[in-house]
């Protein structure tokens, strides 16, 4: 902790407090909403029950919905994983012409607004058919969740002690046994936090979902989006406590990750 | 990766994948603004000399630079505290930060649904001030500038905490010792040190917002419409992909316009850093 001149002032830390009460404080509310017993939007809740959580758990309006977000989630993670990571080798590993640009190339679907690529989709999709379809989705999600894995294993790769690839060569391993037995381990934890990153890219996704997934493929996001935008229905409040708690338990998840990863950086 | 392996063959998949399913529905997208209902530039034409387009464009650039400058007014103390705090309330207050980006954007405009509706807390303690009728803040661009500055509020804290965390404390030091008060250290020092990262921050939380369409959609009002959802209006109740287009890639115009300065001033390829 900071002692003399360079330590913040009282202001600064009143200041500072206040920010961190106004981004807190719209999540915590969330909690006891799920819990009221009004059939709408009410704070503070008159009286507390579990009737939406029931409703949500027997809903199967709600819980398809859930399951499809789910499935596309894992889908697209694992195929953004497939296609994203022997790039992110190849930009911080080897040197070749237009590295940069193709960095930056690779960085655009995060940066491009997803109006612009739900209604690009809405319509090539439409045409081909897979408008309304997980394939559709999963493709959609895969794309845009590139940026986020190669920004996942690219810190990771960086933080990777080459020595250790070099001693495994000076043991007497192949190329390809050191990368099988040295790197492939060392990244395990890599391809969990980038995995689980883009996972989190796909889960909550509403844009693009909105447009190329109908009814029977609706995502969470977009069956949310319907219930707010109706103002009618109080279980998006259960869902919303739901994925809260998911997010605090991942965040927990990838906190450990990290640590357990810091060993290999020594 | 083994050096068997020729970079090309690395690249492939993502670049293939890029092409195929980014590229090519980017392109059909530019292909109807120029061809939808018929060949030539008559959907630039309109979506650049109606006036009702013009109050679009200069609304969203006005919620954006607001939404922009909130962040920057909100985020800045409270990534300088941190920086200059350090130590167990630097890491709780990252991670307040951190877990923002684990919670969908969707559950935070519910969350202000609430609170900004007619039977939320704000109108609950505007009655209790005895202010009849109560604001009316839902469905107005208030709410949604507020919700976004919520939610774009972490990218622009993490921005300006990498630099700030950075300085050196003995330059602070020095000008203390040096003479300058607080604010002058402040001000000579800390701030032009941070200026790159406030740009930084800026033009990420500009075009984030630019391009805002939930959120927007949801708290704001139907009438006063930013540039994404005239684009899915033109879309859902006009069918008219022609000038749906066409505005899609003025919009993707002007972003590209603002990641080349990004780029110029900062380098895209720092995000990955």
């Amino acid at each position: 902790m900071a002692r003399g001149p360079e330590a913040p002032s009282l202001a600064n830390a009143v200041l500072a407090w206040c920010v961190a009460g106004f981004i807190l404080a719209p999540l915590i509310i969330i909690v006891p909403m799920s819990f009221s017993a009004a059939s709408s939007f009410e704070f503070p809740p008159l009286r507390y029950w579990l009737g939406h959580y029931r409703t949500y758990f027997s809903s199967a309006d709600w819980l398809q919905p859930t399951l499809n977000s789910f499935l596309v989630g894992i889908a697209s993670s694992a195929l953004t994983l497939l296609v994203a990571t022997p790039a992110a080798f190849a930009v911080n590993r080897r040197e070749f012409a237009g590295r940069r640009a193709l960095q930056i190339l690779l960085l655009t679907p995060m940066l491009v607004p997803s109006i612009i690529m739900a209604i690009s989709y809405y319509s090539v999709f439409g045409s081909l058919g897979l408008n309304q379809t997980y394939t559709g989705i999963i493709l959609a999600h895969s794309c845009v969740s590139i940026p986020v894995v190669l920004i996942a294993m690219s810190a990771s790769l960086r933080n990777l002690d080459r020595n250790l690839e070099r001693a495994a060569a000076i043991c007497g391993a192949t190329p390809t046994q050191s990368f099988r037995l040295v790197t492939l381990p060392l990244l395990r934890p890599a391809f969990i936090l980038a995995g689980f990153f883009a996972f989190i890219h796909s889960f909550d996704e509403a844009t693009i979902s909105l447009f190329i997934s109908g009814r029977e493929v609706s995502t969470l996001p977009k069956r949310m989006f319907a219930s707010i935008h109706l103002e009618a229905d109080p279980v998006v409040a259960v869902v919303s406590a739901l994925m809260i708690f998911i997010a605090v338990f991942a965040m927990a998840i990838a906190t450990l990750l990290r640590q357990r990863r810091q060993p290999a950086r020594a | 990766m083994k050096p068997g392996i020729p970079t090309w063959l690395l690249l492939l998949p993502a670049v293939a994948y890029l092409v195929l399913v980014f590229g090519a529905p980017l392109g059909n997208t530019f292909w109807m603004s120029i061809t939808e209902p018929s060949l030539g530039l008559q959907n630039f034409e309109t979506i650049l000399t109606d006036p009702l387009y013009a109050r679009v464009y200069l609304r969203t650039v006005l919620v954006a630079a607001s939404v922009t400058l909130l962040c920057l007014g909100f985020g800045y103390p409270l990534a300088h505290y941190m920086a200059r705090r350090g130590g167990l309330a630097a890491a709780l207050l990252l991670g307040i930060c951190g877990l923002c980006f684990w919670i969908s954007y969707l559950v935070r405009t519910y969350a202000w649904t609430v609170i900004l509706g007619n039977r939320g807390p704000v109108t609950a303690v505007a009655r209790w001030l005895g202010i009849e009728p109560p604001p009316v803040l839902l469905f107005t661009t208030t709410a949604s500038l507020i919700a976004m500055t919520h939610i774009l509020l972490p990218y622009m804290v993490l921005t300006l905490y990498v630099v700030l965390a950075r300085i050196d404390p003995n330059l602070i030091r020095a000008a203390h010792s040096l003479g300058a008060s607080r604010w002058q250290s402040f001000t000579a020092v800390v701030l032009p040190l941070s200026l790159p990262a406030v740009v930084s921050g800026c033009l990420l939380v500009f075009i984030f917002c630019v391009g805002f369409y939930v959120t927007p959609t949801l708290l704001g009002s139907p009438r006063d419409m930013m540039i994404s959802s005239l684009i899915a209006n033109e879309i859902e109740a006009l069918l008219d992909f022609g000038s749906a287009s066409a505005l899609a890639m003025m919009l993707l115009a002007a972003i590209l316009v603002l990641l080349t300065i990004y780029d110029r001033l900062v380098g895209i390829d720092r995000i990955m850093r």
